[in-house]
């Protein structure tokens, strides 16, 4: 699976011993470089690096509870206790990737390894107190406790396999595994367990009663579901028009809506990322064994292929929704396994041209098992119309997101973009131009961003282009 | 050429199989199954008449039987080929048949009503959008080859792109909030296809007793207008796209230059002789767009209260209307398929070179 989307297999080509003064560029980072220096792509990366940095750090631009406060002579940090495993794993990710920006030996897809083995770390010591809590009074035991073992062994093996098969040198082994160690010591010590039912007044209310002595609070104190349930007021309806308490304004039930943008931009990515993710391994799983084998795979697969494709995306994700729960992660999966059809039909295409080419048939003359000749010999190749599709996929994941909120069929709690854009429209009549205006925005920039960005790397891929 | 017409019409079925495999599959496969969508309404019953529903229900779908059995009993009712099945659910001789697409519940209709009802609506808004994306993006995208690199066509190229990412949703909501605001900007009707006395209107605009008149079919314009505009828009930079590709090759042929070469009017060589072949790709994806269109429309009848297919559907989800659904899903995969059949065949009848012999 690595292979599939880790696009570091040809930067992997390039020879290590030949790092001169000027390091060689594999085609993929030119390509990426080549992307990256048009004007459209660098302002999209821009703005994805706004809604990716609201999405890391969420917890700590938006939320009602305090930073670090005194009270009754007692210190305490209601935010850092309240930090959700998501929370503390985004944070990890981050800082070390951040930290991997500034190693240099690593290629592409060295970085994006180790990256999903602090996921695989950090994940379950984040969520096993609330492991423990399923494993113990689930509804359907088998199935529960046999998914989690399931999950369990994945990881164990990602634990294991990543650094195995990277080959990094102990040394380096080493002082990664120190750099992580306070983490790992810290969430076995203090995992984080947020209350199920938060009270978001209470520290308001604390403030109102002076039992706070010292405070220190985000920038905006408002957490994304704190409905201002102390702050009623029968003349003031929610929701509000922007002021200078909430930027933004509120929305119908009284939350602040920059407050809910902020929360948000996490599931926008978050849906992004991995419905895209999941409709690539599909595809190109899909894809590969059609263009391979051609015959009666390629005409059972076609067909597969007509099916998901004849079947209007919306139709078949209202489809879904109507039957299944709504659930943040169902979401991901079924936005997935309903758009892997363009990546399939791309890989096929081009393995189609390679199939009968001298390197495949070396390849498979020397005796190479299938899944190295698909994944490491072919599909290296079909990389370039994969990346452009990757990146429109993530702009259309986040489009249908905010499209099922919006016809009140997406998430019921969770803030979402298009759920505050339903809200604009009263049944009475009334408009908000405010809750139209913002969110609304926030989607089309987040869509333009990732179609610059995708149109981009069309054209810096493009052969036919490039004389130009 | 009806060779490969009624090939394709061949290949069409098992894709069609695949389509109620998935809606179906993906029904039966939910928490609860087939059944319970149905019994839901049976909390405000008394304990008799639940045990008449859920017996009346087992008989109706054959709740009571293997999943496997309830699809096939399915996919006979939607086949025009198939056992005869009488009221009491026995079955008769192997016969064509009417395809019946089953009675929705909540309702108490037949869903071939409902959906004869929608259909038409979906179909205008849809119908009257794709020539106005042609129109626009053949236009543009001719203009944009012709002075290729100036100004203009970077910047429509960059305009139609941000177009296409603007959400439908988004400017559903601004235009109907702005522009159908009796607070802001009356200039169009909040919602419907019509007006209330549209019925006793004149067909054409007139003037009665010195009163303007819209009549029918003005008013019925008036009402799309902003519904056509929210699903025109989108369409642009796609063909656009194409359309200037296209373009720039067929200007560098060699036989633009031949003709050019032995004295053809500029006009006559764009015209004649690039944009005919230009066009070629751009009909190939006219049946393409269809599906994207009809998802669209969902949003856009949401928005402006069309009563059309993607209303209907909306509507059948949150009644939990279990045939309403399969069924809407099932025609709407239909129409896209013919589609793209119907562009596949017109690709051949426009290009003499290809061949599906």
């Amino acid at each position: 699976m690595s292979e599939a989307i880790i696009p570091g297999t040809a930067g992997s080509a390039v020879d290590p011993t030949r790092s001169a003064s000027t390091p060689p560029r594999s085609w993929l980072a030119e390509a990426l470089y080549n992307t990256f220096g048009r004007v459209g792509a660098r302002i999209g990366a821009v703005w994805i690096g706004v809604i990716a940095f609201c999405a890391v750090f969420a917890p700590f631009l938006a939320n009602s509870r305090p930073y670090l406060m005194k009270s009754g002579g007692r210190w305490s940090s209601p935010l850092l206790e309240q930090l959700t495993g998501v929370d503390v794993t985004l944070l990890a990710v981050f800082f070390v990737g951040l930290g991997l920006m500034f190693v240099r030996k690593l290629n592409m897809g060295q970085r994006a390894a180790i990256l999903l083995w602090v996921v695989a770390l950090v994940l379950p010591l984040a969520y096993w107190p609330q492991i423990g809590v399923i494993w113990r009074e689930t509804q359907w035991p088998v199935l529960m406790r046999g998914g989690l073992l399931l999950l369990g062994a994945i990881d164990l093996a990602a634990l294991v396999g990543i650094p195995w098969s990277m080959r990094l040198g102990l040394r380096f082994q080493l002082i990664f595994a120190v750099v992580l160690l306070p983490l790992v010591v810290l969430l076995i010590v203090r995992p984080p367990n947020p209350t199920r039912v938060p009270i978001y007044e209470q520290y308001r209310e604390m403030e109102a009663a002076g039992q706070i002595e010292w405070v220190l609070r985000a920038p905006l104190p408002y957490s994304p579901s704190d409905r201002l349930r102390d702050q009623f007021d029968p003349n003031r309806p929610h929701p509000r028009p922007p002021s200078w308490e909430h930027p933004l304004g509120t929305e119908r039930f009284g939350a602040d809506i920059l407050s809910r943008m902020i929360h948000a931009s996490r599931i926008a990515m978050g849906i992004g990322f991995i419905s895209t993710g999941i409709a690539l391994v599909i595809g190109v799983i899909v894809g590969a064994l059609m263009g391979y084998f051609v015959r009666w795979v390629d005409l059972l697969g076609m067909r597969l292929v007509e099916v998901f494709g004849s079947i209007p995306q919306l139709y078949l994700l209202l489809t879904f929704v109507a039957f299944f729960g709504r659930n943040l992660y169902l979401m991901m999966v079924i936005i997935g396994l309903t758009s892997w059809v363009g990546d399939a039909r791309f890989v096929r295409a081009e393995f189609l041209k390679l199939r009968q080419q001298d390197f495949v048939q070396a390849a498979r003359a020397a005796g190479l098992p299938l899944r190295s000749i698909l994944f490491r010999h072919l599909l290296p190749n079909a990389l370039a119309p994969l990346l452009v599709s990757v990146s429109f996929g993530v702009a259309s994941a986040i489009l249908a997101e905010s499209t099922l909120s919006f016809l009140g069929l997406g998430l019921v709690d969770e803030p979402s973009w298009g759920q505050l854009l339903n809200q604009a429209v009263s049944a009475g009549g009334g408009f908000y131009w405010w809750l139209a205006t913002f969110p609304g925005l926030a989607i089309f920039l987040t869509v333009f961003s990732y179609n610059l960005i995708g149109e981009a790397l069309r054209d810096a891929l493009d052969p036919k282009l490039s004389g130009e | 050429m009806l060779n490969y017409i009624i090939r394709r019409l061949l290949l069409m079925i098992p894709t069609l199989v695949g389509i109620t495999l998935v809606v179906f599959w993906v029904m039966a496969l939910a928490p609860g199954g087939v059944g319970a969508s149905l019994l839901s309404a049976e909390g405000a019953m008394r304990p008799q008449e639940r045990e008449e529903l859920r017996k009346y229900l087992n008989k109706r779908y054959g709740l009571d039987q293997p999943k496997w059995k309830q699809y096939l009993r399915w996919v006979n009712q939607i086949s025009p080929l198939g056992f005869e099945v009488d009221d009491a659910g026995n079955y008769g001789k192997f016969t064509f048949k009417a395809p019946d697409l089953g009675e929705s519940m909540p309702r108490g209709r037949p869903v071939i009503d409902l959906v004869a009802e929608a259909l038409p609506v979906t179909l205008l808004l849809n119908l009257l959008t794709v020539p106005i994306i042609y129109a626009i993006a053949v236009t543009t995208g001719i203009y944009a080859a012709r002075h290729r690199g100036t100004a203009l066509d970077v910047s429509t190229g960059v305009l139609f792109i941000s177009l296409w990412s603007l959400p439908v949703m988004w400017v559903g909501v601004m235009l109907i909030g702005f522009f159908a605001n009796r607070d802001i900007i009356q200039l169009f009707p909040t919602g419907g296809l019509h007006s209330t006395m549209a019925d006793q209107m004149t067909f054409l605009p007139r003037f009665v007793n010195g009163t303007w008149e819209r009549g029918w079919l003005l008013d019925t314009l008036w009402h799309l207008a902003l519904p056509v505009i929210c699903l025109t828009y989108g369409g642009f930079a796609f063909l656009s796209k194409l359309m200037r590709a296209a373009m720039l090759e067929n200007l560098a042929a060699d036989f633009v230059r031949t003709a050019r070469a032995k004295g053809v009017g500029e006009r006559a060589v764009l015209f004649r002789h690039v944009l005919r072949n230009s066009i070629l790709p751009l009909i190939t994806v006219a049946a393409g767009l269809l599906p994207g269109l009809l998802g669209g429309s969902i949003i856009i009848e949401q928005i402006f209260s069309l009563n059309g297919m993607g209303r209907l559907m909306i509507d059948a989800i949150n009644q939990r209307d279990r045939e309403l659904v399969l069924s809407i899903t099932f025609v709407i995969s239909l129409i896209s398929l013919l589609s793209l059949l119907l562009s596949d065949i017109l690709y051949a009848v426009a290009d003499p070179r290809v061949s599906y012999e």
